[in-house]
């Protein structure tokens, strides 16, 4: 008999534990070298805990709405951080558990400990009790990481300059709170923490918040945010930062002082390449220190794969679960590549943002790139949610749906979502994208009535006009 | 509906000048088409603003559209209660719906807006 490869994974974030379920499922003899809890940063300090808190806002928001609703509420409603927390600290530690018990009934091998490469097949350990371990493996993957903010800008003290980590496990509101950075993170605790009336300002450097995504999708985000009496301060920066007792006083660029309770850095995360040996193997990194992989995750040594954030193209979780499967799978002979032109993401502010494809400005760029008129050639489809019957039964009346298609192929360029359960939603646009359908086949496909998903088939009604709930536009 | 008094905005705004000094707000007619308003985002005190550019804009139940300022100058007063109670652009576009107060840097850019009567034949004739 033929012993089963052995595969040592370093890192158990939503990259490296997919990874080691994945090459178990396959045959392989897995073990995973993480010094903190499993789930990485996602489960523990990022996507789930955020969520954890972020339903309770949107729960708090509604519940004020409760009189409108015929809802009789006695008493005050106010929201208590320590139970907040708690709750959040039991969902992570129950999804932490549910890793765990995977691993157990895939037999995989967990040492809790730092792991530093030796060579392109073997690294040592340091145990958290003390020991140190050596481990041999046929084929390595790296999947460290990403690492907390640290710019000298931007001392964090975990007390008044804090990063989302600290953010998370808030013991009580502050009264005021400057978020730098208005990207994904950014925004999702500007709605958290103004939910819980913290006076929120928010820094970005771009002209607008979430500069990445849609310029329509961003804008309408930006108004949602003032809703909330979020101030924005764009196309602007920090340029100093003074703490004093019980305050942090900051000055921006255009001379702007902003004197807060504390100051959560939501920029700047770097890769946790450094001291994990990557020279001793021989192993390429680029420029801003991301370990340097091929489409099927191997980096210049052979038998050493890297996987999620540490190797710098889309920092996200399910981007970085991808990754994992595809390198294990090529370890183990089931030849894969990652495709990173249809990735949908969810953003968690309130509202919600789901988007996969191209924004309007990129699907522009595009068309003009290969000599097309992009006025004519990129057709958008719109439709708000206020118009779903659906919506207005559950009051969650914010939103549009906007489709971007390619009005010579038909191909559906991108899709952008902003509202209630969009994340959710626009995972039948991506599913459309992903098996080429176009928006009249969207359009003609049924969708059961009363849903939210019915906007994205008036969305993709509209690219032709023909939206059946919108009133008829001027020609 | 539309008074005589005002001066309006090719984009529907009216403004009313007083010396140095204009309050805008949004017409009768744009109000109606907008329907419910829900939110207005209205510009800074202290900002600069320039004649046929965008000050800030409004959210109805229906749409979000732009809010352009027929003249230059800068804002020195907004009102704050739309904050609360965006809906009074709807009840009283012409009075507790005012938008913003500019100071005129440039007076005579007023004498390129329309009367009453002149936007009022520019409805008709947007509706043909």
């Amino acid at each position: 008999m033929i012993a089963p490869k052995h595969i040592a994974i370093l890192g158990a974030g939503p990259g490296g534990y997919v990874a080691a379920i994945r090459a178990a499922q396959l045959g392989a003899r897995v073990t995973v070298v993480e010094n903190q809890a499993l789930g990485g940063v996602c489960l523990n300090w990022g996507c789930i805990p955020s969520k954890a808190l972020l339903a309770v806002v949107e729960l708090g928001d509604k519940v004020k709405k409760a009189a409108d609703y015929g809802l009789t509420i006695e008493g005050s409603v106010g929201y208590d951080p320590v139970r907040m927390v708690a709750r959040k600290n039991k969902v992570v530690e129950g999804l932490v558990k549910g890793i765990a018990t995977l691993f157990k009934t895939w037999n995989i091998e967990h040492i809790e400990g730092t792991g530093e490469l030796l060579d392109a097949k073997s690294f040592r350990v340091a145990k958290r009790d003390g020991t140190e371990a050596t481990v041999q493996a046929d084929a390595i993957v790296i999947a460290t990481g990403s690492s907390w903010p640290n710019l000298p800008l931007f001392p964090v003290d975990g007390k008044q300059i804090i990063t989302s980590k600290e953010a998370l496990d808030l013991g009580s509101v502050p009264k005021s709170l400057l978020i730098v950075g208005g990207g994904v993170e950014g925004c999702e605790f500007a709605s958290l923490y103004s939910g819980l009336g913290t006076k929120v300002t928010l820094v970005e450097m771009m002209v607008s918040v979430l500069p990445l995504e849609d310029e329509e999708i961003a804008s309408f985000m930006a108004r949602e945010l003032k809703k909330r009496g979020v101030e924005l301060c764009t196309g602007t920066t920090v340029e100093k930062v003074e703490r004093q007792p019980g305050l942090v006083r900051a000055t921006l660029k255009d001379g702007a002082v902003v004197e807060v309770q504390q100051i959560l850095v939501s920029i700047g995360r770097g890769f946790n390449s450094k001291g994990i040996g990557l020279e001793k193997a021989g192993i390429q990194v680029g420029k801003r220190g991301e370990i340097l992989v091929n489409d099927r995750m191997e980096t210049n040594v052979r038998g050493v794969y890297a996987i999620g954030d540490v190797v710098g193209k889309a920092m996200l979780a399910h981007v970085a679960s991808a990754q994992g499967k595809v390198a294990v799978q090529n370890i183990l002979g089931h030849a894969s590549k990652v495709s990173y032109n249809l990735i949908p993401a969810g953003i968690f502010t309130l509202p919600e943002i789901g988007r996969v494809g191209l924004t309007e400005q990129q699907a522009c760029e595009k068309v003009q790139a290969v000599g097309r008129n992009p006025d004519t050639d990129v057709k958008i489809g719109r439709f708000r949610y206020a118009a779903l019957g659906k919506a207005q039964g559950s009051g969650d009346v914010t939103g549009m749906f906007k489709i971007i298609a390619d009005a010579k192929t038909q191909n559906i360029l991108g899709v952008h979502i902003i509202g209630s359960h969009a994340a959710d939603l626009v995972h039948e646009a991506a599913m459309a994208m992903h098996l080429g359908a176009t928006p009249a086949q969207v359009a003609e496909m049924i969708h059961a009535h009363p849903t939210l998903s019915e906007g994205l088939m008036e969305a993709a009604e509209d690219i032709e006009g023909m939206a059946i709930h919108l009133a008829r536009k001027k020609s | 509906m539309y008074p005589k008094d005002l001066k309006y905005h090719n984009e529907h705004e009216w403004i009313r000048v007083d010396g140095k000094q204009a309050t805008l707000g949004i017409s009768h007619f744009a109000q109606d088409a907008l329907g419910d308003i829900v939110f207005l985002d209205l510009p800074k005190v202290g900002a600069a603003v320039t004649a046929n550019q965008q000050v800030g804009e409004v959210e109805s139940t229906k749409t979000t559209s732009s809010i352009y300022s027929p003249v230059s100058g800068k804002i020195v007063r907004i009102n704050t209660d739309l904050k609360d109670h965006p809906e009074v652009v709807n009840s009283d576009p012409y009075g507790k719906g005012w938008i913003a107060v500019i100071e005129l840097s440039d007076p005579k850019q007023v004498d390129g807006l329309m009367t009453a009567g002149q936007y009022e034949a520019f409805l008709s004739s947007q509706k043909k």
